[in-house]
């Protein structure tokens, strides 16, 4: 049944759609899973600090992305991850311009530290080695318009996995994310009550969590899941500013998700995720839909095959 | 590959790299010097508004010999030997020439308070209450013709005081305390400038008079910086108590005088009121123009729409209007509409490049404003130039001047004609920055840019060219951003550096300065 196992990769950093970098399951040795997801992201109320509020001059602001995304078993404990995504940005009112571009790759190492399996029951733990960083000069100081803060990521995953009762799986990941300073294109800002004279900006790190609960049978797998990004520094949004890209953005996400492998043709599988921001600070009250298909090739080798 | 290899290598890079340094410098580098030239002559400089550098009286001091003065030599002894590190971090900051830190710290009271009020429920806005400052909306809205009313009165009431103190340094010649008593340490770079009243003194009193009335929201920290100032003096070895008593006194008496004409200038009328508003408009369409309207959701009232009735420095609201640019092309005129679609054509054409002068000299809200910007070019060339504080206040003082000047041009042009933005006339134009609440004709930035551009040729002849490529640039990237015609910045940068060259002729250029 491992054949059906096709695992994305998104560093939860900006859209904040974490899933499957952050889950328990691996793509064999010499399989590779690859395919194209589109997400639409929208929200008309957005969290200034702590204060939630519509805003006039934004209205609706939605965000489309179209993600490249692959992972590759390196060996059977060993995958490697990447992702490529295109974003678009559109305000529903207001004149502020809509951005699009290339926004950042992620490639990622995710290694399968430990299995323990008795008859009902596994478990197992993983590391992920993650980085980022953007593929086109997009401006990260044009938000809520920007398509990313334009920020060099390293990250450090611990992922624990326990199934139960032959297909139910609950899953925790937490991970720690170094994000580098940013330049701007301005000379001055104002941010944390002081005037920053300098083209570059300090961002803060992050660190995200996800939890999941999950059934996972055959070509089917679902689940509910939790997450939560907390950003260790930056300040709020000032009152009716615009927001900053160092600003302490926090979110709590509810979510489900759906994959199924299609009988045919064979190896094809039809991905669906929802994401539901409950709370957050600094970011807008975002719902999000992600879609997409995604094929899996195995490489013929007949040491590793399962 | 082996998997534990590679997990070696994810993870020590994970590991490492958070080791990297990300702590940035917030503030301009201003080193201590001696200045070229510490102008002796200085009392006998053209004020901006004292009638006499002597207008202000400031008893002669007691004699070094006296007791009393010994006295406080003593205290200067004593606290210098108790002096901690974050003393001495005082004594650095404010020694890089207290003209340049106040003017830092002026733009960053204007980024502080440059944010305009939250719309509330029912679709009005509510207005600052400078008797309420601290509730919300703050006061003030600092947007850029506040601001460039602020920054010009501050460094204007610098300047003058800094004329009489130099007249009274002068007169009285009481030598500086690291001068008199070999026992006294200079923490600072020491010169020939004689120390009472103390300059820094001065400038600590008329900042913070200004400042409180102009950020009373901010007094605490306009406190603490004009104390820290006051004591950097004193223990750097430059002041004593009584040079630093007469200095307060001086600079909060001639701070008084300009907050006289402050309140009076006209500003407490430029928001006007909705019948005005009705009347602007009817002047626009009863030159056949579409008249301006807010793009703001919900709409705005207009932005200090009588700021052009607003006392300028060294003109007449006589010669402002003489000054105002021919109309702007009609709203349905051909021009306009070639106009209008060249505004589209760069919006549908941009490039990195071009955003990114957009971005840089957007200086939009939450922001020290445009001629903030400025102020900030400006410093990089003062302090480059070493001039003693009275020469970095004539500095600032002319271009302030200058910037306020254009800002009541600019407001009395946009508000004569109240023609629409090209987002009013095609709501098709999507702009790569926030589009100003107010009309259109001529551009502020241009305007601004081209005054400010005019006044730093002036003081530094040397870098003309660079000067003129900025303003232009900044005068162009509101075409390239999609929230201006052309026209109105290639008038608009013209119009600035008209205002900029008021000034030079009536005024600089005879100062006794040069």
């Amino acid at each position: 049944m491992k054949k059906y196992l096709c695992l994305i990769c998104i560093l939860p950093v900006f859209a904040g759609n974490a899933q499957t970098i952050s889950d328990g399951l691996m793509m064999p040795a010499k399989n590779l899973c690859t395919g194209v997801l589109y997400t639409h992201d929208r929200w008309t109320n957005y969290w200034e600090g702590t204060l939630k509020r519509d805003n006039g001059n934004i209205g609706t602001l939605t965000t489309q992305s179209a993600m490249w995304v692959a992972a590759y078993g390196i060996t059977k404990r060993l995958n490697a991850l990447a992702a490529l995504p295109y974003v678009w940005t559109h305000a529903s009112q207001g004149t502020l311009a809509g951005q699009q571009g290339i926004q950042d790759l992620t490639l990622a190492l995710k290694f399968n530290l430990l299995n323990s399996k008795a008859e009902h029951h596994e478990f197992k733990a993983f590391v992920v080695g993650g980085f980022s960083t953007p593929l086109s000069n997009y401006t990260p100081d044009f938000l809520p318009l920007s398509i990313g803060t334009g920020t060099t990521n390293f990250s450090g995953r611990i992922t624990l996995n326990y199934a139960f009762l032959k297909n139910f799986y609950i899953n925790f990941s937490g991970a720690y994310t170094w994000r580098s300073n940013i330049e701007i294109d301005r000379q001055a800002y104002y941010t944390n009550g002081q005037l920053y004279l300098t083209h570059e900006v300090w961002m803060p790190n992050v660190f995200d969590y996800f939890g999941s609960l999950g059934f996972h049978k055959g070509p089917l797998q679902t689940e509910l899941n939790y997450s939560q990004q907390v950003t260790l520094g930056g300040d709020d949004i000032r009152r009716h500013d615009m927001p900053f890209p160092s600003n302490r953005m926090n979110f709590s996400k509810a979510g489900l998700l759906v994959m199924y492998y299609l009988p045919w043709p064979k190896y094809l599988a039809f991905r669906c995720a929802a994401h539901y921001t409950v709370s957050g600070r600094n970011v807008g009250q975002s719902t999000a839909i992600t879609t997409g298909l995604l094929y899996t090739i195995i490489f013929k080798d007949k040491q590793s095959q399962l | 590959m082996k998997p534990l290899y590679s997990l070696f290598l994810t993870f020590g890079l994970v590991v490492l790299i958070p080791a990297c340094e990300k702590e940035i410098r917030q503030e301009e580098q201003f080193h201590a010097f001696v200045p070229a030239n510490i102008d002796p002559s200085a009392g006998n400089w053209a004020t901006v508004h004292l009638t006499a550098p002597n207008q202000i009286a400031v008893p002669p001091p007691a004699p070094v010999n006296s007791d009393s003065y010994q006295a406080e030599l003593e205290a200067i002894k004593d606290a210098q030997q108790k002096l901690t590190a974050q003393q001495h971090e005082i004594i650095r900051f404010w020694s890089g020439t207290g003209v340049l830190r106040w003017n830092q710290i002026m733009r960053e009271l204007v980024a502080q308070f440059n944010l305009p009020p939250a719309p509330l429920p029912d679709g009005t806005y509510p207005v600052p209450d400078p008797e309420n400052p601290f509730s919300d909306p703050r006061f003030p809205f600092a947007n850029p013709p506040y601001a460039a009313r602020a920054y010009s009165y501050v460094s204007t009431a610098m300047y003058d005081a800094l004329i009489a103190t130099w007249h009274y340094k002068f007169l009285y010649n009481r030598p500086a305390p690291y001068e008199v008593d070999d026992g006294i340490k200079a923490f600072v770079p020491q010169t020939d400038l004689p120390s009472y009243p103390s300059e820094e003194a001065v400038m600590s009193g008329v900042a913070t008079e200004l400042l409180k009335a102009l950020f009373p929201a901010a007094v605490e920290k306009i406190t603490r910086w004009a104390a820290d100032q006051r004591n950097a003096a004193l223990w750097s070895g430059k002041a004593t108590p009584s040079d630093i008593s007469a200095g307060l006194a001086l600079g909060k008496a001639v701070a008084a005088i300009f907050m006289i004409r402050a309140r009076a200038d006209g500003m407490s009328a430029a928001a006007g009121n909705k019948a005005q508003w009705e009347a602007l408009k009817l002047n626009a369409t009863s030159r056949g123009d579409v008249a301006w309207v807010s793009l703001d959701i919900p709409p705005r009232p207009p932005m200090l729409p009588f700021f052009g009735n607003v006392l300028p420095w060294k003109m007449t609201h006589d010669d402002i209007v003489a000054l105002r640019p021919p109309p702007p092309p009609l709203a349905d005129s051909e021009e306009m509409k070639a106009e209008l679609n060249e505004v589209k054509q760069f919006l549908k054409n941009s490039t990195r490049e071009r955003l990114r002068i957009v971005h840089f000299w957007a200086d939009g809200a939450g922001t020290y404003t445009p001629p903030g910007h400025w102020n900030d070019i400006a410093a990089e060339y003062i302090a480059e130039a070493q001039f003693s504080e009275v020469r970095s206040a004539r500095a600032f003082a002319l271009l302030n001047m200058a910037l306020h000047n254009a800002a009541v041009a600019c407001w009395e042009t946009k508000y004569f004609y109240f023609n629409p933005r090209p987002s009013q006339l095609d709501p098709s134009v999507k702009t790569l920055t926030g589009i100003p609440n107010f009309p259109s004709y001529t551009s502020g930035h241009s305007t601004f840019s081209g005054a400010a551009a005019t006044i730093l040729s002036y003081l530094f002849p040397a870098h003309q060219s660079k000067f003129n490529d900025m303003a232009k640039e900044a005068s162009m990237s509101r075409l390239y951003g999609g929230i201006h015609y052309r026209k109105d910045c290639e008038v608009g940068l013209d119009h600035g550096k008209q205002i900029g060259n008021f000034l030079l002729d009536n005024f600089a250029r005879t100062d006794g300065a040069d």
